[in-house]
């Protein structure tokens, strides 16, 4: 091929196709480039959800989305953050809200007081001094405006319905002009290393200079491509298999998901306008799959539908997620568990980065060593934030988690913990999804409290601090009464 | 509550002072006690120096009021450097404190630029940069605090006389408590098992104890290298410049706002205006030139009579293996040394201060505050380094053998790639830590003649004629902001005259 | 007698001849005028790659021909400039680009500011300004393409010569020229008069004309074994009598340039093409013999030879008339300047020119021949001084060739051009000149002559807004080359000749 690409396909399916259609129809749609979809069969369940960071919100605004048409498409409702229970054996669990470090003293951190406090006797959890947490427990929108001073502003991501946001993607991709041709895919011209083009079951043939391969575990498109290969990563994030399946509404609505450990992996509630989405993840071989539905239904205390959907997973990445005219992106480039919104958030990496390394001219080998280093910075961190949960997990006795607490955790992550356990430091490496104070909160909602404070800690003197704890208090408790709670602020034209 | 860590730092230079003055200006004795041991028999360097605008961080951290600072160190002020003859001989470009233009719909400034110039409409990229402009006009005003101003849009740094600096430093922290024991070290002595530093013995053959002690004893690292034997990293295959020669000559010619380096045959003259004088200083290779070679040129290129002799300086490119071994932290030169040519020097000293106050130990230290407080300081010494080479590689120059050798030369693979990513579409390195941001790669890489093939296309979403409005616009404020600003000369008299100053000559220019 | 002109006869076609053959075809048409070419494909032709100047165009314009069809049916590959290799002294290189200099700054020439600011320490290397020089070292090339307000690159071309007039030959047929085969045996003349009525060829054939063009080789069937023109032998200045060229394979995407490097006995062309590179060791068999030359130009290729080496001789000189009463003599025919500076083509297409401008349509008055012969002269003496310069002003002393040339007096006219830009920087040329004062400045400098001045106006800019403006102008060259695709790239894109080649 002798030109830049100017005729794109984006061959796929669900979420990852049709936010990078229309990513890409929106950034270069004007200046010429053609983006035709290849939309594949869907292998979204009805119960199917799609939980999203506050970085969505980000995209969303880049691509001109409002967030209330998003939310009434997608039956969506907005996440301040994640409730883990059962991970580290105590009762009560844990908040890992979307939001910053509370302020410290002295230009020290706050967590460095509060390990202290900790020390002397302090009863009161780390997250109970986050205003998203407490936005979150209580259902209430805390992140619309700018807190009292002194409280830094917490941010919300999203849970939502898979199909109605697919299907909201869609709409606006097309409306934009990207053009899109349905059906099967029977197969891939390929030759030297490159995608020619695609054909169809009904023989469509569908050619481009550039294609996005979104066919998700599939990697229908790059895994015909010499070179490519995949990095298992079972060892650390051992279950296969993903459950879905819909309950009834919650109400009040609960500014989070639930993600409750049990025997065999975790159970995630997350909470829609007009359902739960239930989500279990776990270890085939320790429970079957005719037992995980009864084990959702009995650990949710919910009336799980009929709708129920179970598909195979496995975690790991290409190291190669572009090669020669092909970019893989979404589960065929790095496939998480639907934790901490990896999945979306992968697909999100993905398409910026392919954005921001757009070809420019015929031939893309620098682009494309330049984007599989970038995307495998990108998802190091996030498997190693993945693999933290299950690295500090407190359920002992039973041998799934034994084994996920006694496997090494990968160099990276193994040197945060480290450093962290020592004096309650986060090592932060370029290409963090997740910054400073989320690791901070799930180090320490998982039970990793650092064994020493900072010195520096001691040049507050102890009324100053207890009062500076008890202002936070104050402020956040302030804070959330006023908050409009989720359902009001939902119903608000 | 355990008791104050006794901190002791060896060596009273501008490092070893700026440490004591964030130790006991930023700590409190119940958490620190600091004492430092200097010699009046060593001398300091002393030359003119050149900072980053990261300095002003500092001394708001310390506490230090920049007036009376730059009062007491004869200091001006620095928006950038600028490079003559670098790339080429002829060759001239502004590295400012501060961005080239403006990101217009996501899309980084040098895109629009170079799809102006490919459709037609070249533009010299400095006339967007309020900076280079106040720069090449010598004027300075402090920057605006509303941060949609286009005078909010660069930085500043210092110049100042790096001895005036650490005497101010000085007064500062010994009037906060801090204990100064003149005398030489004659032994270091270690724990027979740990292997930390127990105590330093004194000439006078006082023994001082410390539970954490600071080596800025300068380049023979006294605590860190000779008797902690953490070695020595060479980067002189990338760097070859490992002589100096400085003097100080009559403040003449222009007040500029900026340093300016000269590259010259075998390496490049730094030239920094202070208040009272002008400093100069020659970097080469003694690879490529000799002594007295180097001592001439210099000589012949300075624009004030000299006021004493070139003092030589030797060093070597590299940092220490460990920055942080044991119980003993390096900074300054004891920690490794990269030439001045981006004024790095006080910004590693105060990059190693921050991460410290960032890692305070107890005693006994904790070897994982080490390792992070390495991976840090490592980190930076790295970015600034493949930084440096850069100003060297891309050259076109003929005369020299340096600048064949360094057009050559292997780079780092970390380089060699932001090169080709940069030549083919304009992309610039990005990353969470350390120097440089993104605009200061932009303007040396432009600066050193790399020019992209081909811009970001999604530069084109902006139709053509909206552009070259939007650049005649911003080129237009920023001629006539700049053109209302004060003279540099006429800002340093107002804000911060020394006793020294000399009143700048008649000719200096945007003061009338 | 001299009477109306109505038929024309062309005698020898190769690159000279059919380029007449077209342009008059083109010009005056056949519909008033016969026009005739005669030659034998007995009598080969050169048809090694040939390398032009940019003025090539005006003639290609004027033919109305599509240049990425001329460029696809010729093999041609585009050129910037010149590369002189070991021409000053061994292990130097320069360039004679194309195109003007970084522009003028401010009423004078580049050049004085230039001289100013290397005085001043400034890099020595004056190709920096040259976009073409720039975009020739890095390979790359473009046309401005319809961008309006981009400045232009000026380039010229490679091609095979033979494909050349093949391809003219097409052009010119499907205008009404007739072409006959054949040799001429006889050429009729007038009795009294001497001027040429007809040609008897070797098959009986009688061809009458009214005017005749001589583009039969150096022999001058017409104008020098007819008509006794003379010939003015300039050998004692360029001693040059021999040329040996071969075609090898092309080993690299072409370069947009022409390659001279200087030899022991003269000096090697390179001229790459699309499908192969042809090159030649112009020499004086006085210096080398002409098997040594042979064998060492076999040896300097940097692809594998195509064919054995074809030698062919000359003397430098011209004819002392070109037009003598109804008979003009072009390409070989009218004299002979080395390949040095692409001339070749230039001077048929500038006789062409001439000619269709005095046309003698009403019989050759004595006037217009004399103001043609006049100008054609004044062309070769100029393009000749130009040529002899590269010689004269070198260091090279380390073959006797090289020493002739450095003892060797230089023309009149060349000796002061030298003269006043040793001292003043300055370089007078007249308005007729092909080479201007920027190509005089390209090749003098080059060439290794630095001026002890500079025009006082260079003078009136301050050191740093010299500085500034001269870094500002090398930083819009970096801007525009990094800019352009490959020469390869570019061909690619618009006139690869690959695919006829592969048809064939």
């Amino acid at each position: 091929m002798s030109r830049r690409p100017e005729k794109i396909a984006v061959v796929g399916r669900d979420a990852a196709a049709w936010t990078v259609a229309f990513g890409l129809q929106r950034a270069f749609g004007r200046v010429g480039v053609a983006v035709t979809v290849v939309d594949l069969p869907s292998l979204l369940g009805p119960a199917d959800v799609c939980p999203a960071l506050p970085t969505l919100g980000g995209l969303h605004r880049l691509l001109g989305l409002d967030e209330r048409e998003v939310l009434a498409s997608a039956a969506g409702v907005h996440a301040l953050g994640q409730r883990f229970v059962g991970w580290s054996g105590g009762q009560g669990g844990f908040l890992h809200a979307y939001d910053s470090q509370p302020i410290g003293l002295n230009s020290v951190d706050f967590l460095q007081y509060w390990v202290k406090g900790r020390g002397k006797g302090l009863a009161l959890e780390l997250d109970e001094f986050s205003l998203g947490a407490a936005g979150a427990r209580h259902g209430r929108l805390v992140t619309d405006a700018a807190p009292a001073a002194g409280l830094p502003r917490p941010a919300h991501g999203y849970h939502l319905h898979a199909r109605g946001y697919v299907d909201l993607l869609r709409r606006k991709a097309t409306a934009s002009g990207a053009t899109c041709v349905s059906g099967a895919l029977r197969g891939a011209d390929v030759a030297d290393g490159r995608i020619a083009a695609v054909v169809l079951e009904d023989g469509t043939r569908v050619e481009a200079d550039l294609f996005v391969d979104a066919t998700g575990a599939e990697a229908a498109l790059i895994g015909r491509l010499p070179g490519d290969a995949v990095e298992d990563w079972g060892q650390w994030l051992g279950c296969d298999r993903v459950l879905t399946a819909s309950a009834p509404r919650l109400d009040p609505l609960p500014g989070y998901s639930q993600i409750a450990a049990f025997d065999a992996g975790w159970l995630g509630l997350y909470p829609l306008q007009d359902r739960t989405a239930v989500v279990a993840v776990y270890d085939h071989a320790r429970q079957s799959d005719a037992q995980m539905l009864q084990t959702a239904a009995a650990l949710s205390g919910l009336a799980l539908q009929g709708d129920a959907t179970v598909a195979p997973f496995r975690a790991g990445f290409r190291p190669r997620p572009w090669i020669g005219n092909c970019v893989a992106i979404g589960e065929g480039a790095v496939s998480l568990e639907p934790l901490d919104a990896a999945p979306m958030h992968v697909v999100q990496v993905g398409l910026s980065h392919l954005i921001a390394l757009f070809p420019v001219g015929p031939d893309f080998a620098l682009e494309t060593e330049a984007y599989n280093a970038a995307i495998a910075s990108h998802a190091g961190n996030l498997r190693d934030f993945q693999i933290a949960h299950y690295k500090l997990n407190g359920r002992s006795g039973e041998p799934f988690w034994d084994r996920a607490r006694d496997r090494p955790a990968p160099e990276t992550l193994a040197y945060k913990l480290k450093l962290f356990a020592g004096r309650g430091r986060v090592a932060l490496y370029d290409d963090e999804a997740f910054q400073e104070p989320s690791w901070t909160s799930i180090f320490v909602g998982h039970g990793l409290i650092p064994r020493d404070y900072d010195p520096l800690v001691e040049m507050v003197g102890e009324p100053e601090q207890v009062r500076h704890f008890q202002n936070l208090l104050r402020l956040i408790a302030a804070e959330v009464r006023q908050a409009p709670t989720i359902a009001a602020r939902l119903a608000r034209p | 509550m355990s008791r104050p860590l006794d901190v002791v730092i060896v060596g009273g230079g501008t490092a070893g002072w700026m440490t004591a003055a964030a130790l006991v200006g930023v700590l409190k004795p119940n958490v620190c006690r600091v004492r430092l041991i200097e010699s009046d028999e060593i001398g300091i360097v002393g030359v003119g120096e050149a900072t980053l605008p990261q300095m002003k961080d500092f001394n708001d951290l310390v506490g230090i009021d920049e007036a009376e600072m730059m009062r007491s160190t004869n200091a001006t002020f620095k928006l950038g450097i600028e490079f003559l003859d670098w790339g080429f001989k002829g060759s001239t470009y502004v590295h400012p404190f501060g961005a080239h233009g403006q990101a217009w719909g996501g899309v980084g400034f040098h895109h629009h630029w170079l799809r102006a110039a490919q459709n037609g409409r070249p533009w010299d990229i400095e006339a967007f940069s309020y900076a280079v402009v106040a720069s090449r006009c010598d004027r300075f005003e402090f920057p605006s605090r509303d941060p949609a101003a286009i005078e909010a849009t660069y930085n500043y740094a210092y110049h100042f006389d790096a001895s005036l600096y650490a005497r101010y430093l000085r007064g500062f922290a010994e009037a906060r408590g801090l204990r100064r024991t003149e005398g030489k070290v004659v032994e270091v002595v270690l724990h027979p098992e740990s292997g930390n530093v127990d105590a330093i013995r004194m000439e006078s053959g006082e023994l001082v104890a410390g539970d954490l002690f600071i080596d800025c004893s300068g380049f023979r690292g006294l605590i860190i290298g000779q008797a902690l034997q953490s070695g020595f990293e060479d980067w002189s295959k990338w760097l070859p410049c490992d002589r100096a020669l400085a003097v100080p000559c009559d403040r003449a010619g222009r007040f500029t706002p900026f340093t300016r380096s000269t590259a010259r045959e075998a390496g490049w003259q730094w030239r920094i205006p202070l208040q009272h004088r002008t400093g100069n200083g020659y970097v080469y290779s003694s690879s490529f030139i000799s002594d007295d070679d180097a001592a001439a040129t210099l000589m012949r290129n300075l624009d004030g009579e000299a006021q004493a002799e070139p003092r030589p300086l030797r060093f070597k490119a590299g940092r220490r293996v460990d920055c942080w071994r044991k119980n003993c932290i390096a900074m300054g030169l004891a920690s490794g040394f990269l030439e001045p040519l981006e004024s790095t020097s006080i910004y590693l000293v105060q990059v190693a201060i921050t991460n410290l106050l960032r890692l305070f130990p107890r005693n006994p230290v904790d070897p994982a505050l080490v390792e992070e407080f390495n991976r840090l300081v490592d980190n930076e010494y790295d970015r600034i380094r493949d930084f440096l080479i850069l100003h060297y590689h891309a050259n076109t120059r003929e005369d020299g053998e340096l600048w064949r050798y360094c057009r050559d030369m292997e780079v780092p693979d970390s380089l060699r790639s932001k090169i080709e990513l940069f030549t083919r579409r304009g992309h610039l390195p990005q990353y969470k830590d350390g120097l440089f941001s993104p605009p200061s790669w932009l303007s040396v890489l432009l600066g050193q003649g790399l020019r992209p093939q081909a811009y970001d296309r999604l530069a084109d979403n902006l139709p053509l004629d909206e552009l070259f409005a939007r650049m005649e616009t911003l080129h237009a404020r920023i001629d006539a902001r700049t053109a209302a600003m004060p003279g540099h000369d006429a800002f340093v008299r107002s804000y911060c005259a020394s006793a020294e100053a000399v009143r700048a000559p008649a000719l200096a220019g945007a003061d009338a | 007698m001299n009477r109306a002109l109505r038929d024309i006869v062309i005698v020898g076609g190769g690159t000279a001849g059919w380029m007449a053959a077209a342009a008059l075809s083109k010009v005056v048409g056949t519909q008033n005028y016969s026009i005739t070419l005669v030659e034998s494909e007995q009598i080969g032709t050169v048809g090694v790659g040939e390398a032009t100047i940019p003025a090539i165009s005006l003639f290609n314009n004027v033919l109305g021909l599509d240049e990425d069809e001329f460029v696809r049916e010729t093999n041609a590959t585009f050129k910037l400039g010149i590369e002189f290799i070991d021409w000053a002294r061994l292990g130097h290189t320069y360039h004679h680009p194309f195109g003007l200099f970084a522009g003028d700054l401010g009423g004078i020439g580049f050049s004085h500011y230039w001289f100013r600011w290397l005085k001043a320490g400034g890099d020595p290397d004056n190709l920096m300004f040259s976009a073409e020089a720039e975009a020739a070292r890095r390979g790359r090339f473009t046309r401005a393409d319809g961008r309006p307000g981009l400045p232009k690159l000026h380039y010229a071309f490679h091609f095979d010569a033979s494909l050349y007039a093949a391809y003219l030959r097409r052009f010119a047929e499907a205008r009404g020229v007739v072409r006959v085969e054949g040799k001429v045996v006889r050429v009729r003349q007038h009795a009294e008069t001497g001027f040429i009525e007809g040609l008897e060829l070797d098959d009986g054939r009688r061809l009458h004309g009214d005017f005749f063009f001589d583009c039969s080789g150096f022999r001058g069937l017409l104008i020098e074994e007819t008509l006794k023109s003379g010939y003015e032998d300039w050998s004692r200045w360029l001693p040059m009598n021999r040329a040996a060229a071969m075609p090898c394979a092309r080993v690299e995407d072409p370069a947009p340039l022409t390659r001279s490097t200087a030899r022991e006995a003269g000096w090697q062309w390179r001229i790459p093409l699309q499908h192969r590179t042809g090159n030649g060791y112009v020499f004086c068999n006085e210096f080398i013999a002409e098997q040594e030359a042979m064998d060492l130009l076999s040896r300097r290729l940097d692809g594998a030879a195509l064919d054995e080496p074809r030698l062919l001789k000359f003397v430098t000189g011209r004819r002392k008339t070109c037009w003598v009463k109804n008979c003009l003599a072009l390409g070989l025919a009218s004299g002979f300047l080395e390949p040095l500076e692409s001339t070749s083509i230039h001077l048929v297409q500038s006789g062409i020119s001439k000619f269709l401008t005095l046309f003698p349509k009403n019989g050759c008055d004595p006037k217009l021949v004399d103001r043609f012969n006049w100008e054609m002269e004044r062309d070769y003496v100029s393009v000749r001084d130009f040529v002899i310069a590269h010689y004269k002003v070198s260091e090279r002393d380390d073959t006797p060739f090289w020493r002739y040339c450095r003892d060797m007096d230089a023309p009149d006219t060349l000796a002061a051009k030298l003269e006043l830009f040793r001292t003043r920087g300055e370089v007078l040329v007249d308005n007729h000149e092909l080479f201007r004062e920027v190509n005089w400045f390209a090749v003098l400098y080059g060439q290794g002559l630095v001026p002890q001045d500079h025009h006082p106006v260079a003078d009136v800019m301050s050191d740093e807004e010299l500085r500034i403006r001269l870094s500002g102008a090398r930083k819009a060259i970096l801007e525009r080359v990094a800019a352009m695709p490959t020469h390869q790239e570019f061909i690619d894109r618009h006139c690869s000749a690959l695919r006829s080649v592969d048809a064939a």
